[in-house]
């Protein structure tokens, strides 16, 4: 199978001002113009097949926007070369618009007095839909949720989780090959964003569409996406499967055990009688972080009820958010 | 870049008119509200005018009649501005916060695209009053209707359009590059004031910096000479169409460009 969207080795450059401080500073920039270069994209390569979910992650100012502003064509990247659906976005800017939607989270991209109905037609003509599509959308929308309340409420009178959905489905209707969410769950209540990720996953399916989602909410990546893309500092950090990235650091589990007394005295022997794993005590709780590949937690737990009186436990599972954090602080090694 | 016909883009820009009508009428009040607003704008900066120019009989050589031709001649040709072209004014904040990327993503032309969003319904009562005023003095004045004399009105009219569409274009578009472009476009559209009034009146000076580098004698001034005086007409008026279709293409490309330099900021 082709890739849907090819990357190899892009780079992006700015040039950016480098402002000095107070009113002579500004002045003094007035008439010098010192600029230094900052590189937001740094040699990324990658492919992305039609149909994939992929979760791009990263932290704030990691380069992230700046990737999918190069795919959508906003940007013409410093260096390297992309394909989104076999042509350079950059240079034909109209034509990619056409295949691709986009979605921020937060600004809606209809049109803000007119009902969303009016705003599907007029996409309807701007992206010439055919009748007989733009009818079979619809009535997949009607299969998939309610949108009846939804259709005749100008986009100015909705709630912020009826306007990112009504967002979502006027970046689906022209069935495009690929569609860039950018937060679409933020700022959402928690029954919203599973009504949203249901959403997107159901058009994912049906309709076979590429999705690129980022996020800072390890939920929608949870549950949307299969594959996960990480970048910090414009360099790629991580490309597989989320399962694979679990796999990273999911052989440790955390055990906590609370008991009487004080507890940073036990962790203390503890840690001499468990010399593999990391102990550490809170007002609470004494967390043991086992690595499953030396020790099952199991044994850990029995060996400890021999010498301690034990009150309670808990086991937890290394979530992927934490997994993101370590990456995120340390980088896959 | 895909080109497409004009009655695509016809068709669009008709559909977003009648939704964005239909939407401002359901606002009744505001509605209304604006319409006399916009009336008694009018009427007050008639008044203004008529109480100055009542006054003296001629200034400058120009009879009353021919500067209230003038007077509604800039009214009209001001129409377009106001009404297509509004979304200007907004066009620095939303560059500013950044939700000028939202008009990147859609396969149409992004300078249609972008003004196409707002009309102001507000111009059209500016016309009316300006379409009263042109009639009025053109009789007065005892100018044949002829086939050609209107004619020739409607192109001059549209060639003064032209002109201060781009020059507002050209000011808006300022804000690609620098972050208090308001003052820009305040200053061109303040200036447009001085288009009612024969550049004669004016110092030589402002006489050639009306003509040459702000050239807003063009919106009314030489354009209107081509009737009211067709027997002194300088080389200037027969020129200005296609000063208006060169200005008003250059003030696009500078827009587009600008546009195209633009990245948004982060998000």
């Amino acid at each position: 199978m082709t890739p849907i969207i090819e990357i190899k080795h892009i780079t992006k450059e700015f040039r950016v001002l480098n402002r000095r401080e107070g009113l002579r500073g500004s002045l003094q920039d007035l008439f010098s113009r010192n600029y230094k270069i900052v590189r937001a994209v740094d040699d990324i390569s990658m492919e992305i097949g039609q149909g994939e979910i992929v979760g791009y992650l990263g932290p704030n100012g990691a380069g992230k926007s700046t990737t999918i502003k190069m795919m959508t064509g906003v940007l013409e990247p410093t260096s390297g070369e992309i394909l989104v659906a076999g042509s350079v976005p950059y240079r034909s800017r109209t034509k990619n618009a056409g295949q691709i939607g986009v979605v921020f989270g937060q600004r809606s991209q209809l049109w803000w007095a007119l009902p969303l109905i009016e705003s599907f037609r007029l996409l309807k003509d701007i992206y010439c839909i055919p009748d007989a599509a733009y009818q079979e959308m619809l009535d997949f929308y009607r299969s998939l949720m309610d949108i009846e309340p939804l259709l005749h409420k100008p986009v100015r009178q909705m709630s912020l989780g009826q306007r990112t959905l009504s967002d979502i489905l006027a970046a689906f209707l022209h069935d495009p090959k690929i569609v860039f969410l950018d937060e679409p769950t933020i700022g959402l209540d928690v029954a919203m964003k599973a009504r949203i990720r249901t959403l997107i996953h159901a058009l994912n399916r049906e309709k076979h569409t590429t999705v690129i989602l980022t996020t800072h909410d390890m939920g929608d990546v949870d549950a949307l996406c299969r594959r996960i893309v990480i970048i910090d500092k414009g360099r790629m950090l991580y490309d597989n499967d989320i399962t694979h990235l679990r796999g990273f650091f999911g052989a440790y589990r955390t055990l906590k055990v609370r008991m009487d007394g004080d507890l940073a005295a036990q962790a203390a022997v503890i840690r001499k009688e468990l010399p593999d794993c990391s102990v550490t005590a809170d007002e609470e709780w004494i967390s043991v972080l086992v690595n499953e590949e030396q020790a099952r937690v199991l044994d850990v737990l029995a060996l400890l009820q021999k010498t301690h009186d034990i009150r309670d436990m808990q086991l937890q599972e290394i979530s992927t958010e934490e997994v993101i954090k370590k990456i995120y602080e340390e980088g896959v090694q | 870049m895909e080109h497409r016909s004009l009655r695509f883009y016809l068709r669009i820009y008709g559909r977003i008119l009648a939704q964005d009508l239909k939407s401002k009428m359901s606002y009744r009040a505001d509605f209304i509200i604006s319409t006399i607003g916009m009336l008694f704008t009018n009427i007050a900066g008639f008044i203004s005018f008529w109480i100055l120019f009542g006054s003296f009989p001629s200034i400058g050589g120009w009879r009353y009649e021919e500067i209230l031709f003038l007077y509604g001649f800039s009214l009209v040709s001001l129409t377009p501005v106001q009404c297509l072209f509004d979304n200007n004014w907004n066009l620095r904040s939303s560059v500013y916060s950044g939700d000028f990327i939202k008009y990147c993503f859609r396969p149409i032309n992004l300078f249609f695209y972008y003004q196409s969003e707002v009309f102001d319904i507000k111009g059209l009562g500016q016309l009316a009053f300006g379409i009263g005023t042109l009639c009025y003095a053109w009789g007065k004045l005892g100018i044949a209707v002829t086939v050609l004399s209107v004619l020739r009105t409607i192109i001059f009219l549209c060639t003064a359009s032209l002109i201060m569409v781009a020059l507002q274009n050209a000011a808006a578009a300022t804000c690609f590059w620098i972050q208090n472009s308001f003052y820009v476009l305040d200053f061109v559209t303040r200036f447009k004031d001085y288009a009612r009034y024969p550049v004669t009146i004016f110092s030589p000076v402002f006489r050639f910096l009306f003509t040459f580098v702000m050239p807003i004698a063009f919106i009314a001034y030489y354009p209107s000479l081509v009737i009211l005086r067709p027997d002194e007409v300088p080389l200037l008026s027969w020129l200005s169409p296609l000063f208006g279709i060169v200005f008003f293409y250059l003030s696009y490309r500078f827009w587009m460009f600008g546009a195209m330099r633009y990245s948004g900021t982060g998000s």
